[in-house]
């Protein structure tokens, strides 16, 4: 009956070749995600002068060099202390928001849920030229709002707020709201509830929306091109500048450091989240 | 309760300060901006005209540019796609220890600034970069080759990027399917690619549509990496409208350039969710 037996030869030579595909296709994809990674923590050790391969010796010069240089390490401080604005701004205005759409009624929610969202749409480009165009001779009390680290953070808020608002509206909705009528009924007014019982609660969503916000604005570059001058410009702007003149090993330097910071905040998120589990588990 | 009724107001309104404030009125500014006058070297000089307007959609340059967008975008986003969705697929059907280990591995590029995987690509590249010397110490050229500066160069920085977000949204709609769907298939008679072609394909073509409205939207807007591992030529819009601000100090043709390119980021997403509706709709 070569009805039955064709899909059963057929089956049994695709299965083969299907998974030697497959594999060779994982292959791939693992080395294609790898191979800027790789390629900028080993350049990072060069001893080079350019950026060369093979690299012949090893050294931590450029590291050296990347610490010693006051501008390399000033927009270093910069980059971290925008980004701490960031996650300050974007963290509590987007939980607030977040508490009010899950609690009160709102007229044309929609409405107000998409201008939150809309910003997160939006290309870089657009929203750095936005601000700069609208607030560029803007100065306030002398202070020159333009090219201020201010004006990055709200600049940066307007893509991690959005992200934080949704994050935390999706953690919000788990909550379970007899506790807060618990609260209520012995006396807990809203703030102290808040502050008290429903924050502990969510405070996992709160540090994971936290971390992004940090490490978006930590790594963000095309708004803060357009909005930092040469005091206040981020690691990644300088690192862009820099790559429009002359590649050297000092930007491997400078990408491991930035991609130190983020990892040191996920071991910061995990190592939260296993004190959790392991107060939930006691 | 007049409380009842601010309360919500109250605890909006820094959200909304941030975004009416810093996102509202500049859009709002860049739309008059890009009426207002461009006359000697000056940064903008008030008034009303269109003819930044129509410079834009007549000027080879521009035009060039805008075409040059939208075809950049389709194609890395139908690559983004394609490897997103294989990818996605391969990891679901893994057993799950491995899967742990394959999120964290899509998750280093969303994690990664862009601007360190693009100088990690601009080390590969180049004449003297990675690929050129692998290729010639295993033997398979005798000399050294450059592929820094090419379309080919820019697009593979650009789904590098939008990759991690295609992975993401189809991982999730795969992990809605059943799994037994395909055991039945399997038990039907049905060879891999039929239960490929005939069930799975169905089930997730919403997340198809999804990831490449995602990461078509993510390469409109982008200029950084195909203006640093592009050729001289591949003008993107990002890329004019940077050269426009910064570079000409044409601030009224940048902001033209900016509203096209807002409006048509829109029509994407109005398009993709009336698709996506009407998907639905035929299923209910």
């Amino acid at each position: 009956m070569p009805e039955v037996t064709t899909p059963a030869r057929a089956r049994s030579f695709e299965p083969v070749l299907l998974r030697v595909l497959a594999s060779s296709f994982m292959l791939f994809v693992i080395a294609y995600i790898a191979i800027p990674i790789v390629i900028n923590l080993t350049m990072s050790f060069s001893d080079a002068a350019m950026i060369r391969f093979p690299i012949t010796g090893w050294s931590l010069r450029w590291y050296h060099d990347f610490f010693e240089s006051e501008q390399w390490t000033g927009a270093l401080v910069n980059s971290i202390v925008i980004a701490l604005g960031t996650t300050v701004i974007a963290t509590s205005a987007g939980i607030l928001a977040a508490w009010a759409f899950e609690r009160f009624p709102i007229p044309f929610k929609d409405g107000w849920y998409l201008l939150i969202m809309l910003p997160l749409f939006m290309p870089g480009v657009v929203l750095g030229l936005g601000v700069a165009i609208a607030f560029g001779g803007a100065v306030i009390g002398g202070y020159s709002i333009y090219g201020s680290r201010e004006l990055v953070m709200i600049a940066h808020s307007l893509w991690a707020m959005p992200l934080v608002f949704m994050l935390m509206e999706a953690t919000f909705r788990t909550l379970d709201y007899r506790i807060l009528e618990a609260s209520y009924d012995l006396g807990g007014r809203p703030i102290r509830t808040f502050f008290e019982i429903v924050m502990p609660l969510v405070s996992t969503g709160v540090i994971s929306s936290a971390l992004f916000a940090f490490v978006i604005s930590l790594n963000e570059f095309v708004m803060a091109l357009f909005l930092t001058n040469r005091d206040t410009q981020t690691l990644p702007v300088l690192m862009w500048l820099s790559l429009r003149s002359a590649g050297t090993p000092r930007l491997a330097v400078a990408s491991v450091i930035l991609a130190l910071a983020v990892f040191a905040c996920l071991t910061l998120i995990m190592l939260w989240y296993v004190r959790q589990l392991a107060k939930v588990s006691r | 309760m007049p409380r009842a009724r601010f309360a919500p107001w109250l605890l909006l309104a820094p959200a909304l300060v941030i975004v009416l404030v810093f996102f509202g009125i500049p859009t709002l500014y860049m739309a008059r901006m890009s009426f207002n006058l461009h006359i000697d070297q000056r940064l903008y000089v008030p008034g009303f005209t269109v003819e930044h307007y129509l410079n834009l959609f007549s000027n080879p340059l521009f035009t060039n540019a805008i075409w040059t967008t939208v075809q950049l975008s389709l194609l890395a986003s139908f690559f983004t796609v394609l490897l997103g969705y294989s990818f996605a697929l391969l990891v679901w059907l893994q057993p799950t220890r491995w899967r742990l280990a394959f999120i964290g591995l899509a998750l280093c590029p969303l994690l990664i600034s862009e601007i360190s995987i693009i100088f990690g690509w601009w080390m590969f590249f180049p004449r003297n970069g990675l690929l050129s010397y692998a290729l010639v110490s295993s033997g398979l050229i005798t000399n050294k080759i450059s592929l820094m500066y090419t379309e080919f160069a820019a697009f593979v920085g650009l789904v590098y990027l939008t990759l991690p977000y295609s992975f993401f949204i189809l991982l999730s709609i795969f992990d809605g399917i059943d799994k037994h769907l395909l055991e039945a298939s399997a038990d039907l008679a049905a060879p891999p690619l039929t239960t490929f072609r005939e069930v799975l394909l169905p089930l997730t073509r919403t997340g198809i549509l999804v990831a490449f409205a995602q990461s078509f939207i993510w390469v409109m807007g982008t200029y950084a990496t195909p203006s640093a591992l592009g050729p001289d030529t591949l003008w993107t819009m990002g890329y004019l409208i940077q050269e426009q601000m910064l570079g000409k100090h044409n601030w009224p043709m940048a902001a033209a350039f900016s509203m096209v390119l807002v409006i048509g980021v829109a029509c994407v997403m109005i398009l993709t969710r009336s698709l996506m509706s009407k998907r639905t709709a035929f299923h209910a």
